[in-house]
């Protein structure tokens, strides 16, 4: 009965029901939210890309040793670990802004997938070419040493 | 001997949020016997535990094998890693996991809650009661920046610190909630139309909840003293907090829906007691180790014991993670409280298990 009367109570209440777009639900500030990189104070030590769990971020390298930070907002779990992991203060840190949704345009599923294969392979062709270079510099300055061919698969198996 | 029908309920169905299959015989609306399949949801996250990942990022993996439990299962992992790595976490860790654990209870109560309600055909309670937990949400984001993947617990410690003002807010919610709780027990012991469908169905003894191994609030409503919070004091110390045993006697889903309330009140004792004496120090115990041996570790969440296994090898990946969810020890006695309910019940007996079985099948 007292539900009852509650009941009928409740038709001259003010709903609880909040105006969600117009007032704003509770976020706190320091929300887990999109991760960001600072490439001036990077030390390229890829630490936050081995400690990422699901490997939302990755490395590509070119021919000259520069590196290049890739991200991807629809893997990361907003974990921060790597910014836990990273030893270069604000190098990588996290913003309370949440990721956006991904347009079919981006391909961030197998657009990602492929990016990160072609990342590894980057670093792999790169130690490879190094590896060329310092057995050839080497070959000049001792000759009559044998050089090891510079095995990719190796290196690239190293590099995982 | 009447005639009898099998009706299948599930594995998708409208009063059930779970992958779970039920087949009924019933004889005039009467269950006489039931069928359970739960492993739906397959997911191999055991396997990709010992294969894709490092045992440093499995603490966020095991996170995802529910949502509702997401900090039992990363605390449970880390501190089985922990074991294997032979550190400890440091004490104000230890107190900031408690913290979230009591608070992610009083969520997923909560929600158990509503959702026997809605089941019971009383849709008001439900909103009710979702309204009611809704703080509770807030404060998990406040405390860990997401309102479901806490990934709060990492081995060694915790990921975030409790920020002054945080614990303030928490602390007058919880103010707030305590006449809502109140209301709702009232709600819950004294509803007619509500005790039609819940006093007196889905029951067990006690004998048949020790026969079974039944844990959890489920035990408990049947009179089993069984908590994982009161048996360990090695990893968090729980007694040091305030906690005490909730019992009932009965075994229905009027009992299950008293002792989840009751807990509340423990949980909300716990957190006030854990924020009025939190200790000052560091929050991650570091280390280089690789995981060795094997160890175990129980905990007490939110539907009952969580049982991990770990065991490494000295390298990065461990060789084997065994998880066994609350919701598996239950299915046992889950069949068996069927028997003798009207086949309408079923579906507010179902909800009052709390069946989790993302944890079960992971
Ligand atoms: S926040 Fe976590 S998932 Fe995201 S990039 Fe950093 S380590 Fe990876
Ligand atoms: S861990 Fe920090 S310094 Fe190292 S590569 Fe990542 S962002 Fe750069």
């Amino acid at each position: 009965m007292k539900t009852f009367f509650k009941a009928i109570g409740n038709l001259f209440r003010k709903p609880v029901t909040i105006a969600y777009p117009e007032v704003k639900t509770y976020i706190p500030n320091d929300y887990r939210g999109l991760i960001g990189f600072d490439e001036n104070l990077c030390i390229w030590c890829r630490r936050c890309e081995m400690v990422c769990p699901p490997g939302a971020i990755v490395f590509s390298q070119d021919m000259k040793g520069k590196q290049t930070y890739h991200f991807n907002r629809a893997v990361c779990i907003y974990c921060a670990e790597c910014v836990r992991a990273c030893p270069k203060e604000g190098a990588i840190y996290q913003t309370n802004e949440p990721a956006g949704f991904a347009l079919k345009e981006e391909n961030i599923n197998n657009g990602w997938n492929s990016l990160f294969d072609e990342a590894i392979k980057s670093r792999a062709a790169y130690a490879a070419e190094k590896k060329r270079l310092a057995a050839e510099k080497a070959q000049t300055e001792k000759p009559g040493k044998s050089i090891a061919p510079g095995d990719e698969a190796a290196s690239a198996e190293n590099e995982k | 001997m009447g005639k009898q029908y099998e009706i299948p309920l599930g594995a998708q169905h409208i009063s059930l949020l779970e992958p779970l299959h039920f087949k009924f015989t019933t004889e005039n609306e009467k269950i006489i016997s039931t069928d359970a399949n739960v492993y739906y949801v397959h997911r191999g996250i055991e396997e990709a535990c010992c294969t894709k990942f490092k045992f440093r990022q499995v603490s966020f993996v095991v996170g995802r094998v529910c949502g509702l439990c997401s900090i039992s299962h990363s605390t449970a992992y880390s501190q089985v890693a922990e074991k294997l790595v032979n550190i400890e976490a440091p004490l104000r860790a230890k107190y900031l996991r408690m913290l979230v654990i009591e608070l992610d209870r009083i969520h997923s109560h909560l929600l158990c809650l509503s959702h026997v309600a809605e089941n019971a055909g009383f849709e008001a309670l439900f909103m009710k009661t979702m309204q009611y937990r809704e703080f509770s949400m807030e404060m998990l984001e406040a405390v860990c920046g997401n309102r479901i993947q806490y990934d709060f617990s990492i081995v060694g410690g915790v990921a975030r610190d409790l920020k002054a003002e945080v614990a303030g807010m928490i602390l007058q919610r919880l103010k707030t909630f305590l006449p809502q709780l109140d209301e709702l027990v009232d709600i819950f012991q004294n509803n007619w139309t509500l005790s039609l469908k819940n006093k007196g169905a889905g029951a067990i003894t006690r004998e048949a909840a020790m026969r079974l191994n039944v844990v959890g609030p489920f035990a408990r409503a049947a009179g089993l003293a069984i908590d994982v919070r009161n048996e360990t004091e090695d990893l968090l110390p729980w007694k040091e907090v305030g906690f005490e045993m909730v019992t009932d006697t009965t075994g229905d889903v009027y009992a299950r829906n008293m002792v989840r309330l009751r807990e509340l009140y423990i949980s909300i004792r716990i957190i006030r007691n854990i924020i009025a004496s939190l200790p000052e120090s560091a929050l991650v115990t570091e280390t280089k180790a690789f995981p060795d041996g094997e160890a175990v570790v129980r905990l007490e969440a939110p539907r009952g014991e969580l049982f991990y296994y770990a065991k490494g090898n000295k390298t990065q990946m461990l060789e084997r993670l065994k998880i066994k969810a609350p919701t598996f020890s239950n299915v046992a006695a889950m069949v068996e409280a069927f028997t003798g309910n009207e086949y309408g019940s079923a579906p507010a007996i179902i909800a009052s298990y709390d069946p989790c079985l993302s944890c079960t099948s992971r």
